[in-house]
């Protein structure tokens, strides 16, 4: 057992005849981790109590021993004991991420030659490791486009992670002989064929209100138009058939969007693919958009009636009452949280029948949060 | 969750656009603890004094209805020796006519006119409101003088300059007379 011991663990010695003192190092994927071992007089292990670790830099492996004295009395012996500690350890370390290791020279001159292939005109960002580079990428129709790769160690033989702001997943192929001036070129691609997307939504971006998102990034596919009085649609544009008939949903007071929910039914058959999604909706809907040319956003992102703002949370005030003459917009939350409590209310299923706290009209509020 | 919003916005216009002969205003730190002040209007008992009030903003504000009481003593049928109001507006339904269509400012608005146009057929004090239909002479007279006893702001004495704003002595004795009462008589209030 001792010989065992020292063959396995040549760096732990015993510091003294009887064997009861161990000092030195455990070796675990080529680092050294120094321990003390102190045993009781008859070498039993269910005594043993004083053992220290000097495993400065890797805390959080120590923190896998945290029942260390309690496993090391549970042992049979020391060696099982010593076996033990080195598989956890070993375990302990490969879970780690092996960023702090520094990458060979060849990682970086390869990344420069590439980088010089390119053009460092391109690279926007690099991190202080270089794993992480933010290139820029302008489409044919003048917009910036934002490509982040993210190198692996065992770069260029293992695939780069890729991501961008855009509408579809982003896959981009790679082969050990790929380098980033072909990765730049099939993201170049992949843009050109989202220019027609992103053409018809920057034409609605530009010439209506958008309601929401509050802030449209590349990669959104659905808008939020206004209308007017509390009025809105909301389209959610294919990335891929950006001038087909979008999904469409008409939002606001009942009286007043079934007109143009008729409308849209009885034209739809004049949607023309070739003409982009605005004009379509003009001539489909026989109506004209408030433009921030003619209107204020304020006209239309009225406050909710009841908590008196716009946002509430994400939630903007989409109930409205149907009565003509008043039309106060609310959010489902303030309205329902309203109703539900007033005695003069019903509720049937998860619907809330009650009165328009404005103009006294009968109003509903569903109970659970619309999915709109 | 709404009530931050909401009191921000209601604090904001209080302060911008007031409603004529009322101001508002938050003490201290605390957003929902608010005075306000009604002038008493032209033409009634109430001319020349400014009533304080403390307005309470309850925590389901505006599903709640805010908590208004008269700091400055009155003399009205529908206002306790508490300062409580006995107004549709300040209760739920079914009691009440709160909804969250009204705001601190448009209740002051009726309170102020309440205190104009009394409710004699509603009332808190049984025997102001008979005084008010069956002397009104009398009623006039004393709401007056209460009105120069308590509402009036005297610019003789810095003393009693402030004694109207700040709630003094006597009136914190009468938050403690209106906790009794609320215990000892309830049965002397009849507005529902």
């Amino acid at each position: 057992m001792e010989s065992s011991l020292v063959k396995d663990n040549p760096l732990l010695l015993p510091l003294n005849k009887e064997k009861t003192v161990y000092d030195g190092f455990i070796t675990v994927q080529e680092r050294d981790f120094r321990m003390r071992i102190l045993l009781p007089a008859d070498r039993q292990l269910k005594g043993a109590k004083h053992c220290h670790f000097i495993i400065l830099p890797f805390k959080s492996v120590f923190s896998l021993f945290f029942n260390f004295s309690q496993r090391l009395q549970q042992s049979a012996d020391l060696v099982s004991f010593i076996l033990e500690l080195k598989t956890v350890l070993e375990v302990g370390l490969k879970s780690r991420p092996v960023c702090r290791a520094i990458s060979p020279p060849q990682y970086y001159s390869q990344l420069m030659s590439e980088m010089e292939a390119l053009g460092w005109d391109k690279l926007l960002f690099i991190d202080t490791e270089f794993r992480t580079l933010r290139l820029k990428v302008e489409d044919s129709s003048g917009r910036q486009h934002i490509l982040t790769i993210k190198l692996k160690s065992k770069h260029p033989a293992e695939a780069p992670e890729c991501s961008a702001d855009l509408p579809v997943p982003l896959a981009l192929t790679w082969t050990p002989q790929s380098t980033l001036q072909q990765l730049h070129s099939q993201f170049v691609l992949v843009l050109e064929s989202l220019t027609e997307f992103w053409d018809v939504l920057d034409e609605i971006d530009s010439q209506t209100w958008i309601l929401e998102p509050e802030k449209p990034s590349r990669a959104d596919t659905m808008r939020r138009i206004a209308i007017g009085n509390n009025m809105s649609i909301k389209v959610e544009v294919d990335p891929r058939h950006p001038k087909m008939l979008p999904e469409c949903f008409l939002l606001g007071a009942e009286n007043m969007v079934t007109p143009l929910r008729n409308k849209l039914n009885a034209n739809m058959h004049l949607w023309n693919p070739n003409s982009s999604v605005l004009h379509n909706l003009r001539d489909v809907l026989e109506i004209t958009f408030p433009s921030p040319a003619t209107h204020e956003k304020s006209d239309f992102s009225v406050d909710c009636g009841i908590c008196y703002s716009y946002r509430l949370e994400a939630a903007i005030p989409d109930q409205v009452c149907n009565d003509p003459r008043c039309g106060q917009p609310f959010h489902q939350a303030c309205l329902y949280e309203w109703l539900r409590a007033l005695p003069s209310s019903r509720q049937s299923f998860n619907i809330v029948f009650g009165e328009c706290p404005y103009c006294s009209k009968p109003i509903t509020v569903k109970m659970a949060a619309q999915k709109s | 969750m709404q009530k931050a919003s909401r009191l921000k916005r209601e604090l904001q216009m209080l302060s911008t656009e007031p409603p004529p002969g009322i101001t508002c205003w938050q003490t201290e730190e605390r957003i929902d603890d608010l005075r306000a002040q009604i002038v008493g209007g032209s033409g009634t008992p109430y001319e020349g004094g400014l009533f304080c009030l403390e307005v309470k903003v309850p925590e389901r504000y505006p599903f709640e209805p805010p908590k208004m009481r008269f700091l400055t003593p009155i003399y009205h049928p529908n206002i306790d020796s508490s300062g409580r109001i006995c107004h549709d507006a300040l209760k739920l339904p079914p009691k009440g006519a709160w909804k969250p269509s009204l705001n601190i400012s448009t209740v002051l608005t009726s309170i102020q006119l309440l205190m104009a146009e009394p409710n004699p057929d509603d009332p808190l004090m049984a025997d102001i409101s008979s005084e008010f239909k069956y002397n009104k002479q009398l009623f006039l007279e004393k709401a007056r003088k209460w009105t120069q006893e308590h509402a009036v702001q005297k610019n003789t004495g810095v003393m009693e300059g402030n004694k109207e704003n700040t709630p003094d002595q006597k009136s914190r004795k009468r938050e403690a007379d209106s906790d009794q009462q609320e215990v000892e008589e309830p049965a002397k209030r009849t507005c529902p």
